[in-house]
């Protein structure tokens, strides 16, 4: 057991040897703060990639398409739908927490309405899919979810009666109107910036706020199309736009997966109620990403965003490499340490020699010494977690200042997560440790006499 | 010591050679000789500083090379006391903490809380002549001086063995009389053995017995040597 007599003696041959101990010091200083700036920047620029220009811990995936060019046509060969069975496979890779199917709408149809908005109806024929409204959740909050559009809601006379989520249906009955829930949707904002940037001009019309087409409300005709004729009955259902998310169509619109289903199993067929086009990954983890990937190719899925892979590869590499040029400057550090601990207890030869003459067992020469190493790893270890966030900051400030603005550009390049920072430390021990072993068996080794004679 | 054979390695001749020698418990023995005769590594021997010779030592009944170093270490903690010709001070240290500095590596229940080791430090300052010496450093301290602080350290742990290795080499006649007559003193009030080398004849008359060695051989031990 350490007593205070211990921690006493270490810290009196610290100050003692602090020129020594100062120029040990020096290599792991600068192996810490160079190792926990370059994977904060690793760490940061991952997320920077991972969460906002490719956010992969979502990952959309397929079945993997063998599409064959004849003529003018594409032929696709493969899968071209995803069924109970392969998502229960893809929900057993190791990595995924969750799986959210994505079904499309089999059939045609058509939406019309925005003159509210922007003064002139509009009608246009639009695709349409389905996702698990958990998916998004968290993004647009309650809005989005799956509402029973054929439950027969309060007699109503007109669409006040009947509060912001619902509206008059006066075509179920014949002796008045009912309730009747809106199809909550959801777009993307390629879609707003479309409009915004392209469609409005071709076509004279007002710019529009993304925050104010929230709650708008519009009609969609499935089964409907302008190309040709339907063939079967067709639905009328009322929209309600609920939010604006990434995870929206890009062109179209979303509806709760459970509408999408009814829709294509009533105009379509039941077979198209089973079929999913896609699913939504969640990961347990981003740096899974890569084996995740790997797994799922194995059953015949691909990730539908290519580059979003590229980035989580190209991440993974990155850092695999920056670790390799950490380590070789811890075990560079490790060296230093060595070899300044070799000269220390050269010039303490005496003094080790004194102390085994008055009871020193060699273990107590080396925890001594290994006790020395470790407060001198904890130092350097704190100077080294200081220099390197103080680098990081100085260069977050001249990124502000002098880098011009770019798409995504953070507020900040570094994240300092709280376990590198506790792993750099206990590596700068560690490596401190390690150095001095050799050097501390060698003081503990050969005889009281022969060290105190200088031999 | 049976028939104990030392060489140094590198050396052409022994530093000891073929030594047999029982001291008496309780004893003041004195080793006499020239620089080079031995008599440091007699003494380091004996200490267990040296675990390098041919035939045997044995200390308090115990075989030292039966010993592992855990048992040897305690031995040297507890049982012999060492006094060196160059002191071996420990300058960072004040003279308490070099008087008590083998505190730090006690086991078991000899270990003692720090205000015991406080006060046995300053005791046995105050036994060799130097109480209120505590909180000096060495290097403020007269060569007598330390070699008194470098006793004391020896006698911290109240052993039963002290080895004092050219007490008074490094000192005036006065100051070394002095020591020698502490050391004297010592052993008959603590009833320690109490070996001594030295090159000085008038020193090693203190001793009841005087061990004269030459090239690593006894030439005479006093009538007590077998």
């Amino acid at each position: 057991m350490i007593g205070r007599g211990w921690v006493r003696t270490v810290i009196a041959d610290l100050v003692r040897h602090w020129r020594h101990f100062a120029a040990a010091s020096v290599g792991i200083v600068l192996g810490i703060a160079a190792l926990t700036f370059f994977l904060a920047l690793g760490l940061g620029v991952r997320d920077l990639l991972l969460v906002q220009v490719f956010p992969a811990d979502h990952l959309e995936v397929a079945p993997k398409s063998t599409d064959i060019d004849l003529f003018a046509l594409r032929l696709d060969l493969g899968r071209d739908a995803l069924d109970g069975a392969a998502l229960a496979d893809l929900a057993s890779i190791e990595g995924i927490d969750a799986v959210y199917p994505k079904m499309r709408l089999t059939v045609p149809a058509l939406a019309s309405g925005g003159s509210s908005l922007i003064g002139a109806g509009l009608q246009t024929e639009i695709v349409a899919d389905g996702i698990d409204p958990r998916l998004v959740a968290e993004e647009v909050g309650g809005a989005f979810r799956e509402v029973d559009v054929d439950r027969m809601g309060t007699p109503c006379s007109s669409d006040q009666e009947c509060g912001d989520s619902s509206y008059c249906d006066g075509s179920r009955s014949f002796t008045g109107g009912s309730c009747r829930p809106y199809i909550p949707v959801l777009v993307s904002p390629y879609v707003v910036e479309l409009y915004n940037s392209a469609f409005r001009r071709s076509y004279g019309l007002p710019k529009i706020n993304p925050d104010s087409l929230m709650g708008l409300t519009f009609e969609m005709d499935f089964g409907a199309s302008t190309f040709r004729p339907s063939a079967h009955a067709t639905i009328r259902e009322r929209m309600r736009l609920a939010g604006i998310s990434e995870k929206a169509i890009p062109l179209g619109v979303t509806l709760p997966l459970g509408e999408v289903r009814r829709l294509n199993m009533a105009l379509d067929s039941p077979e198209a109620g089973e079929q999913y086009h896609s699913a939504v990954i969640q990961l347990r983890s981003k740096d899974a990403a890569p084996q995740v990937i790997d797994s799922m190719e194995a059953i015949g899925l691909e990730v539908r965003d290519r580059s979003a892979r590229r980035a989580a590869l190209a991440i993974a590499v990155i850092m695999v490499g920056l670790a390799i040029v950490g380590t070789v400057l811890m075990a560079v550090a490790a060296a230093h340490i060595m070899h300044v601990f070799y000269l220390v207890v050269m010039v303490r030869r005496r003094e080790i020699g004194l102390l085994r003459a008055v009871g020193a067992r060699r273990r107590d020469v080396r925890t001594l010494l290994v006790l020395e190493a470790a407060a001198v790893g904890l130092v350097a270890g704190i100077l080294g977690l200081v220099v390197a966030v103080a680098a990081g900051t100085a260069a977050d400030a001249f990124a502000a200042s002098r880098v011009p603005a770019f798409p995504f550009k953070p507020d900040s390049f570094f994240a300092f997560s709280p376990w590198l920072l506790v792993a750099a430390f206990v590596l700068a021990i560690v490596a401190c440790v390690f150095g001095a072993l050799p050097p501390a068996f060698r003081a503990a080794s050969g005889d009281p006499s022969e060290a105190l004679a200088g031999r | 010591m049976k028939n104990v054979t030392k060489r140094y390695p590198g050396a052409d001749i022994d530093a000891l050679s073929g030594i047999d020698l029982t001291i008496e418990a309780h004893s003041f023995v004195s080793v006499l000789g020239r620089s080079g005769s031995g008599k440091t590594t007699l003494l380091n021997l004996i200490g267990g500083l040296d675990g390098r010779y041919d035939g045997a030592v044995e200390v308090d009944g115990r075989d030292l090379r039966s010993l592992g170093d855990a048992d040897l270490s305690d031995l040297r903690n507890r049982i012999v006391g060492h006094v060196f010709q160059a002191y071996h001070l420990l300058d960072h240290l004040t003279c308490r903490e070099n008087v008590s500095v083998a505190a730090l590596f006690a086991r078991g229940q000899r270990r003692r809380s720090s205000s015991w080791v406080r006060r046995r430090a300053d005791e046995v300052l105050e036994t060799v002549g130097l109480g209120g010496a505590g909180r000096r450093r060495p290097s403020t301290l007269s060569g007598g001086e330390r070699q008194r602080v470098a006793l004391a350290r020896s006698l911290f742990h109240r052993p039963s063995i002290l080895l004092c290795d050219e007490p008074t080499g490094n000192l005036d006649v006065e100051t070394g009389r002095e020591i020698v007559e502490l050391l004297s003193a010592l052993q008959r009030s603590d009833n320690m053995t109490v070996i001594a080398a030295t090159h000085d004849e008038a020193i090693a008359a203190a001793g009841a017995r005087v061990l004269w060695l030459r090239d690593g051989r006894f030439v005479d031990q006093g009538g007590g040597g077998e």
